[in-house]
């Protein structure tokens, strides 16, 4: 199927932000394809919280992963507001999970040279130019600092990623994805790498982001931790059950 | 470009060991190549002054039979816009008998001996100053020299004044000149002085039998002719080559031994007086084997080549058509013209191509450089594989990945031809005191010193064992072995001197820093070091970011 990579697909829903739609991943690991994909979709309303459930290999992450731009379906649709995502070009691709997505992964995946405060600037240097980042240094580094403060990392802003704790690392994580006020927070098992009682502070920090009204699409293996969304998709072998 | 490439760029640079190895590679390739040719450049260059030193910019030579009225044609080559002065000379080969004290041990010398006119001379050369034994110019010269050097201990005005006019002033006896090495009576110090062997016997003021074989037009050797001439001082051009044969006559006396003075001539055919003489019917002017022309501030050597060239052509015309004069001097094609350049070609051509080939061969250095970044840059991009795939999730672009590791390339680049330049400098700046420094023994503090940490080293080594620790045990035993042979090494060190004169030509190393070809290196290498970086960056621009997530 061909289409314009703006142009409304047939089967966007009215209200719909997030949507994928029969999308098909195979990977190929050496001489063998691993259809990990088969035809799953998925639509995630303005706000709405969906937990994507399934066990290991069930390839709740890259779906996850094609939502977020981080990916390309060989077939079927990834849409973000109506907008066909499949269709943008790479530089497209890069602004729109800059802009528009924030990732958490499940091992925080920090920059181990970059102290607390840097990792949480990151989407912001990313995303603007030097002229832009010598104009509003002072408001960006602000908004950070912000972020910390609020997540109880203010006492860690110099500190690197190797001197904090799991949940420390999950906290300076989710600060770095919500730097730049994202429509979709894109998590994958958040929780899976902390103990029960981070897990759950962690999981409460996300809770708060999505009252405040953030979407938020998270995977997970635990069927207690989907709970905690709005809705919960299953996903068994690579489709939608 | 963005702020997190820079960010990134300064945070690997300066918090890990491997950036650090590839900056001390570049500089040290970058140094390396900068000292070689910087002392090659030194060597051709102190070729090249020398060569104007020694024979001025043009030299005019027809050997053996030598060119007649040149008095007249050094006044002609006067008259040209680009010459500043010019001089006659004898230039042949003779022997010398030494005054040696002692015994007959290299009695004879031969040498080539230069019959000059000494003030002329001078200003086309640079003769004052390359004469040895002279007081010193100022008084902090004179502090600067050893005790014990005699042109701190005497008065040696009166050698100096005899030299430059070549006559011994008190007797009016022809003087002459030796250059430095030619007896074996001076010896080289350190310090670049000299000092006699003997404390109580040097060459001035001893008088040298110099022999010289005049050769007819028709190419036959006549009887040899000697006379005494009274060592009136010693030259250093520092040119060894020249040090070690010239030795410079006064040329009215040069022309009477090689029979090239004014002579009349005389007619065999006709019947000779009472006295048995033929009846003279003209003069057989004076020759000079050699001219030599000094241009002008701001003319080129070639410019003022081919104005004597012309000037030339004109005097041999105006000579020949000139009925009265018996004794043509030879035709332009006969006559070499020659810039002291060309002259000194076979010298300088093997020494530039030398310099050429060391470039060449030391551009290797930069693929060295670039093969080195390349391995170091291709662990970083292994090791960062997962950062790369953050970096990507977050919104980085392909081109800003690429840019972050060419970048990091190109400080590295900079930052370590910066260093290289800055120890070049330092190592030229002092090449001679490091060279003399290698010609002692080692002192005592310095090996006691790199035992002192050998000791501390070994103790270390100990440590490590006791704490299990295999590769602090290792590289702990290897600084000490390190350590202990660079120490031993100093103890058995006796001093040898690289720069042997006698093959270098020169009695110093050259000590200028050769800025074109440091800049052009120091290109090259940021260049070679991007180069090196470009391959690892493209791979890192084409990990996949979600296969770059799940890398461990």
């Amino acid at each position: 199927m061909t289409m314009h990579p703006h142009s409304t697909p047939p089967h966007a829903a009215e209200g719909v932000l997030l949507s994928a739609c029969d999308v098909v991943r195979t990977y190929r690991m050496g001489r063998v394809e691993v259809p990990v994909l088969k035809s799953a979709s998925i639509d995630v309303k303005p706000g709405e919280w969906v937990a994507i459930l399934g066990s290991s290999g069930s390839g709740k992450s890259t779906l996850l992963h094609l939502l977020g731009g981080l990916d390309r379906a060989d077939s079927g649709t990834v849409t973000f507001r109506g907008e066909h995502v499949g269709g943008y070009s790479q530089s497209r691709l890069d602004r729109y999970r800059n802009e528009h997505i924030g990732f958490v992964f499940q091992f925080y995946h920090l920059l181990p040279e970059l102290n607390v405060l840097e990792n949480t600037l990151l989407p912001a240097t990313i995303g603007i130019g030097r002229f832009e980042w010598m104009r509003r240094q002072g408001e960006i580094r602000d908004r950070a600092r912000m972020l910390l403060e609020r997540f109880g990392l203010s006492h860690r802003f110099r500190h690197r990623p190797a001197e904090l704790s799991g949940g420390e690392r999950q906290r300076v994580a989710i600060a770095r994805a919500l730097m730049h006020n994202p429509d979709v927070l894109l998590a994958d098992e958040p929780t899976g790498n902390l103990d029960a009682k981070t897990g759950d502070t962690i999981l409460d920090m996300i809770a708060e982001q999505h009252r405040a009204g953030l979407t938020v699409v998270m995977v997970t293996h635990d069927q207690w931790i989907a709970a905690r969304a709005d809705r919960t998709v299953h996903l068994v072998d690579g489709r939608v059950a | 470009m963005a702020v997190y490439t820079q960010l990134l760029v300064r945070r690997y640079l300066s918090t890990r060991i491997i950036p650090l190895i590839a900056v001390a590679a570049v500089g040290l390739c970058v140094a390396l190549v900068v000292i070689v040719v910087s002392v090659m450049s030194g060597f051709l260059d102190n070729l090249r002054a020398s060569g104007r030193t020694l024979m001025g910019d043009v030299v005019i030579s027809y050997p053996v039979q030598g060119i007649p009225y040149y008095k007249e044609f050094i006044a002609d080559v006067l008259k040209l816009p680009g010459a500043a002065a010019a001089t006659p000379l004898v230039d042949t080969y003779g022997l010398l008998r030494m005054p040696y004290p002692g015994g007959p041990n290299k009695d004879v010398v031969t040498a080539q001996v230069w019959a000059i006119e000494p003030e002329t001379f001078a200003q086309v050369t640079e003769l004052d100053r390359t004469i040895w034994w002279k007081p010193a110019a100022s008084p902090q010269e004179a502090l600067a020299m050893a005790e014990d050097d005699p042109r701190r201990q005497q008065d040696l005005s009166g050698l100096y004044e005899d030299a430059k006019v070549l006559r011994d002033r008190a007797t009016g006896r022809p003087g002459a000149l030796l250059g430095m090495h030619v007896s074996i009576v001076n010896q080289r110090q350190r310090d670049g002085s000299y000092r006699p062997r003997n404390s109580m016997w040097w060459m001035p003021n001893h008088e040298i039998t110099v022999t010289l074989v005049p050769i007819s037009e028709k190419g036959t050797v006549s009887q040899s002719n000697s006379r005494v001439f009274k060592v009136v001082n010693e030259v250093m051009s520092g040119v060894f080559q020249v040090d070690k044969n010239r030795v410079f006559i006064p040329l009215k006396e040069g022309q009477e031994l090689l029979r090239l003075d004014e002579a009349p001539i005389v007619d065999t055919t006709a019947v000779p007086d009472a006295s048995g003489n033929y009846p003279v019917i003209g003069t057989s002017p004076a020759r000079a084997t050699q001219i030599l022309v000094r241009a002008k501030e701001g003319v080129t050597p070639d410019e003022l080549r081919v104005q004597v060239a012309e000037a030339y052509e004109q005097f041999y015309l105006q000579k020949s058509a000139d009925p009265s004069v018996r004794t043509r001097p030879p035709a332009t094609e006969y006559v070499s013209i020659m810039t002291w350049e060309q002259r000194l070609r076979d010298l300088i051509a093997p020494v530039e191509k030398e310099r050429q080939m060391m470039r060449i061969l030391f551009s290797i250095t930069y693929l060295v450089c670039a093969g080195l970044i390349l391995a170091i840059f291709w662990s970083i991009v292994s090791e960062k594989t997962r950062d790369i795939g953050i970096l990507r999730a977050i919104g980085a672009s392909r081109m800003g990945v690429l840019w972050i590791f060419l970048r990091y390339g190109l400080t590295i680049g900079m930052v370590g031809s910066g260093v290289g330049i800055a120890l070049a400098w330092l190592v030229i700046r002092n090449i001679n005191a490091i060279h003399m420094a290698l010609g002692n023994d080692a002192p005592r503090w310095l090996y006691v010193t790199f035992f002192l940490l050998a000791a501390g080293s070994a103790a270390l080594t100990v440590r490590a064992l006791t704490r299990s620790r295999i590769l602090s045990v290792l590289l702990w035993t290897v600084a000490t072995l390190a350590l202990v042979g660079i120490g031993t090494g100093l103890v058995l060190h006796r001093g040898f001197l690289i720069w042997d004169p006698a093959v270098y030509y020169f009695a110093t190393i050259p000590s200028e820093m050769d800025w074109n070809n440091a800049w052009i290196t120091a290109v090259g290498a940021i260049v070679f070091s991007v180069l090196g970086a470009a391959v690892p960056a493209a791979r890192a621009a084409d990990i996949d970011p979600v296969r770059a997530l799940r890398y461990e």
